[in-house]
């Protein structure tokens, strides 16, 4: 009986709390992309990305790279070991990146036929990486607080449901000028998203085109960024992903680097 | 044809106003529809080889004209304001709706990569303008170090720097070109001079001063004109009416250039100087006529004066109308479409200025009256002394004549082998005017503003990875602006690599080399796309490896220097071709080295062309071949002689000059048939040789010189032009038609005069 009323009474809470609910499903634009962020994606990675770089005229060139990477509370960590075109095969680049935005990321890269790994520091977070068309903050470097979001609308794309959210750099001369995403709700991908450069000029559309469940994670596994004042395509295919694989703390060291696969 | 002058003298009134209302209209499309057109791209036969590979590298490798502002700071540039204005402007000129913001480059833009004990830094040189002492050095001490920015970005003496913006063909406009000239205006203050080059800019002076330096030099041609019309037929009447044929051709041709909706190009701005020269002879030639008949026939009607006028001369107005026309429709050869358009509106304006001549003048003088001040002389003073003097002194000296001509023949094959073309834009310019200081300014500092693009390719991918290959281009960098005088810079992904050996190696000097291994290459290039900006590595590679762009700077645009570095390259064909590497070439200044070419094969084509087809028709009008070929005397000595004066005196054959030839011919021929024609009639009415020789040099002879006095008058005006092309043009035409009617009136009358009678 004191079950049987507890359900009751839970109906009816839950009944009246429908309204409130709802309300508590009004997130704010922070709120939402703070959920993208802090997404779990399990503690490490490890997988096989295919980068396919397509320039104005339809030349294509394809990179393949076996990925591993790990957090460790407030720091990532990410080796890449090259593994295609052959005669850049087991160059190899680490890089270390910091909650922290005040924090530069630490990099580094190996040359096989150098022999020598050599620290690259690089003054701005806008640049390109490796050629594609995504800026390391584009692959999810970009810590929220460094932004101004707005939730614009609730709308569905692609049979998603999907926030709206703008995001305004609160720094001065940042590459963007605005960005915004298609949130899928729930699921806390950025299905979309739309970039604007300096001059508030629509520079690039980021395009999820797939991703799959591992261990009841989501994981992003096709997405396709086009910068359309170039006219200039990457293809980014992430596959063989083994989450939570267990990598070793002390995996992430420039002799790592070296040993290649 | 009696029916004919009946018609004009019948009814002057409705063809008059008939020609008016034709005018009218014309003249109207002409003020509504005119299309200048200055964009250079447009003269390129775009279904050449040449211009198809040309554009198709332009397209791959993102080559494109620059703009370059150089921002020169005497006591160096190494302080906040002037870092200050190279970003300030860098900036604006990313803002411009007309640039691509990649395509602008300055110290402030610039990747500058570094070595340091441990590894590679990519930073740009500033980004916030410093103001202590010490980040300035360091910002100095980076440039110093950095082959791929000092001396190119940064002038040696470091009181120059470069803001270079690329843009594309379709760009460039007045407006345009102003801002820019203004934009680099409002950086100037009391440290700071600015300068503008670049092949835009130069192309942009040209289109931009062309036109505005025929509209001054127009009117003037023909107030000289009307001097000296006025002066040679002595009459206010048949001055003016002379002068209405030639406003009434130009009219006409160019209203129906507007009406069919074909752009004015640079050269068709030489039109209405050439239908001026033309146009005028006809009037003369009629007048002249009219002139000694009212002479021997005071009290002759003006309706018998108008008919025995028309009767006489339609004839050779005709025949010189359709040689002259021919002249210039042989233009049609040239494969570019500019000169084809110029050839053929000049030859309808050439068929307009006899129409005119044949049914204007008339019709004006049946309305006008015909000249009153006409003096009745006696049977003594029929001819003038000095025709009858002249051809005495000719018929005396024949071989004298001859051997000077066959002399003067041989100067002139000997000058033509001389003769040079230049494709040179800069050489249009006054030597001491703004466009050409700047450029001998930047050119002086940095390694030139012209840029020859050599592309180099290969069928396997990678081949650009390969030591031999990026060695061997390296080399042939270094060999080219070692030897050639004018070659100042060079770039190519070499020095990408050599700079990235280096700076992997803790900046030591000796490993700025091209690295022994094809992986070293590849991995420093992925280095490189992950550090630095690819972009700048697609201006040099393609995806594939297998095409690459070789940029050498030339300090001067004339044909000869980019010749000799075209040489020089060449010379490593065998070379490259061992490593199965193909070398082709790109770019503008290439493409203007091209296009002058084919100007001056498509003039030696349509030289031979109307030299043919006036023999032909000389033949046919005279019907007799001996004439056709003695008919072409005068116009080849003076084609020869032209093209060797050239040789002699170093001016080069350019877009301008090249088309003299045709003028001269077109004119030079019309002295020859008008010659011909009247010595045909004359040979009727004397029996000596002699009374023959003088009766058609006070007839035709008279009206020749006139003519050639008007017609040297006017172009001798052109050489108070600010282009030194349109003052060579005027020079030369001057010279030309002096060359014409001396060869008309001495060889020609000997050869003549040798000549069984004919009919």
């Amino acid at each position: 009986m004191l079950r049987k009323n507890l359900k009751f009474r839970n109906i009816i809470l839950l009944l009246l709390l429908i309204p409130f609910m709802s309300n508590a499903q009004n997130l704010t634009g922070k709120e939402i992309i703070e959920k993208v962020y802090y997404r779990d994606d399990g503690d490490d990675r490890r997988g096989k990305l295919t980068m396919t770089l397509i320039n104005s005229r339809g030349d294509q060139r394809v990179r393949e790279i076996k990925q591993f990477d790990k957090d460790f509370g407030k720091e990532e960590k990410k080796i890449m070991f090259f593994l295609s075109p052959a005669d850049v095969r087991n160059t190899s680049f680490m890089n270390w990146s910091y909650d922290d935005p005040a924090k530069d990321d630490d990099q580094w890269i190996y040359l096989p036929a150098l022999g020598k790994v050599k620290r690259i520091s690089s003054d701005s977070k806008d640049d390109y990486f490796m050629g594609s068309d995504f800026t390391y903050d584009d692959l999810g470097d970009r810590h929220p607080d460094e932004d101004t979001h707005k939730l614009l609308r609730e709308e569905t794309v692609d049979g998603e449901e999907c926030y709206v959210v703008e995001s305004m750099p609160k720094e001065d001369g940042y590459m963007y000028s605005k960005t915004v995403t298609w949130v899928i709700k729930d699921k806390w991908i950025g299905l979309q998203k739309k970039f604007y450069d300096e001059d508030g000029d629509y520079l690039k559309i980021l395009n999820v085109k797939d991703y799959k469940k591992y261990d009841g994670i989501l994981v992003i596994t096709h997405s396709e960024m086009h910068n359309v004042q170039k006219d200039h395509k990457t293809v980014m295919k992430y596959k063989d992903i083994e989450l939570n694989a267990g990598i070793d703390s002390g995996y992430f060291t420039e002799r790592m680097m070296t040993r290649g696969l | 044809m009696n029916t004919f002058i009946k018609f004009l003298t019948k009814y002057p009134w409705p063809i008059l106003l008939g020609i008016l209302a034709v005018t009218v209209f014309l003249f109207i499309e002409m003020s509504a529809n005119s299309r200048m057109e200055t964009d250079l791209d447009e003269y390129m036969p775009q279904d050449h080889p040449a211009f198809v590979y040309s554009d198709s590298a332009e397209a791959m490798f993102n080559i494109k004209d620059g703009i370059i502002i150089a921002i020169e700071n005497k006591d160096g540039i190494y302080n906040p304001q002037t870092l200050g204005k190279i970003k300030k402007l860098t900036e604006d000129l990313q803002q411009m709706k007309q640039i691509e913001k990649g395509d602008v480059t300055s110290l402030y833009t610039a990747d500058n990569i570094i070595g340091t004990e441990t590894g590679l830094d990519v930073t740009s040189f500033y980004e916030e303008v410093p103001e202590s002492s010490d980040k300035l050095k360091s910002i100095r001490q980076s440039v110093r170090t950095n082959e791929m920015v000092y001396e190119r970005i940064v002038s040696e003496d470091e009181t120059v720097s470069v803001v270079i913006a690329e843009i594309g063909d379709d760009v460039f406009s007045m407006e345009f070109y102003h801002e820019i000239l203004d934009l680099a205006d409002s950086y100037e203050n009391a440290n700071h001079t600015l300068y503008v080059a670049g092949t835009p800019i130069v192309e942009g002076t040209m289109a931009y001063l062309g036109p505005k330096d025929m509209k001054k030099m127009v009117p003037i041609v023909i107030l000289v004109i009307i001097i000296v019309l006025y002066v040679t037929l002595r009459n206010t009447k048949t001055t003016i009416l002379t002068l209405l044929v030639v406003i009434l051709s130009v009219i006409w041709a160019f209203g129906l250039m507007a009406w069919l909706g074909i752009s004015i190009y640079a050269v068709t701005t030489m039109m209405p100087v050439m239908l001026i020269a033309i146009g005028v002879a006809d009037g003369i030639h009629l007048f002249n006529h009219m002139y000694l008949y009212l002479q021997e026939h005071p009290e002759a009607s003006r309706k018998d004066a108008i008919s025995d006028m028309v009767r006489n001369m339609w004839k050779p107005v005709a025949m010189t109308s359709v040689t002259t026309s021919v002249g210039f429709v042989s233009l049609l050869a040239s494969e570019v479409y500019p000169i084809k358009y110029f050839g053929l509106f000049t030859a309808f304006g050439v068929m307009a200025a006899m129409f005119f001549s044949l049914v204007f003048i008339p019709v004006g003088l049946m309305i006008f009256n015909k000249p009153k001040n006409v003096k009745a002389k006696g049977e003594s003073e029929k001819h003038h002394p000095l025709a009858h003097k002249i051809s005495k002194w000719v018929l005396q000296h024949k071989i004298l004549v001859v051997v000077l001509s066959v002399l003067i023949i041989g100067i002139g094959i000997y000058g033509t082998q001389k003769v040079w073309i230049n494709s040179s834009f800069l050489d249009k310019f006054e030597d001491d005017s703004d466009i050409v200081q700047t450029d001998n300014f930047i050119n002086k500092k940095f390694g030139g503003t012209t840029t020859l693009n050599v592309i180099l390719s290969a069928e396997r991918k990678d081949a650009f990875k390969e030591p031999e290959v990026l060695k061997l281009m390296s080399k042939m960098q270094g060999d080219v602006v070692a030897s050639v005088k004018d070659a100042g810079n060079s770039f190519s992904l070499a020095d990408y690599l050599e700079r990235m050996n280096k700076v992997m190696h803790a900046d030591k000097e000796e490993y700025n080399r091209i690295p022994d291994s094809h992986n070293l290459n590849a991995q420093y290039l992925l280095l490189y796309e992950m550090s630095g900006d690819p972009d700048n590595l697609w201006e040099v590679v393609n995806y594939d490896y297998n095409k690459a762009n070789l940029n050498i700077q030339i300090k001067e645009d004339d044909s000869k220097s980019l010749k000799a570095v075209l040489d020089e390259v060449r010379s490593y064909k065998d070379e490259f071709s061992d490593l199965n590497v193909d070398i082709n070439f790109a770019g503008s200044g290439y493409t203007a080295l091209v296009f002058t070419d084919l100007i001056l094969e498509g003039q030696i084509k349509s030289l031979v062309i109307t030299l043919i087809i006036i023999i032909v028709l000389l033949s046919l009008m005279f019907r007799q071949v001996s004439i056709g070929f003695i008919g072409a005397v005068p116009i080849s000595i003076t084609a020869v002689l032209s093209f060797g004066v050239m040789g002699l005196l170093n001016i080069p054959l350019s877009t301008t000059t090249a088309l003299l030839a045709s003028i001269a011919i077109g004119i030079g021929i019309d002295y020859a048939v008008h010659f011909i024609e009247r010595y045909r009639i004359s040979q009727k009415t004397h029996k000596d040789r002699l009374s023959v020789a003088t009766a058609t040099m006070n007839h035709s002879g008279r009206a020749i010189l006139f003519n050639a006095v008007v017609v040297i008058a006017g172009f001798l005006v052109l050489t108070f032009s600010v282009f030194p092309p349109n003052r060579a043009l005027g020079a030369l035409v001057s010279f030309n038609m002096f060359t014409s009617f001396v060869g008309t009136i001495t060889i020609m009358l000997v050869l003549l005069h040798w000549k069984k009678k004919f009919k």
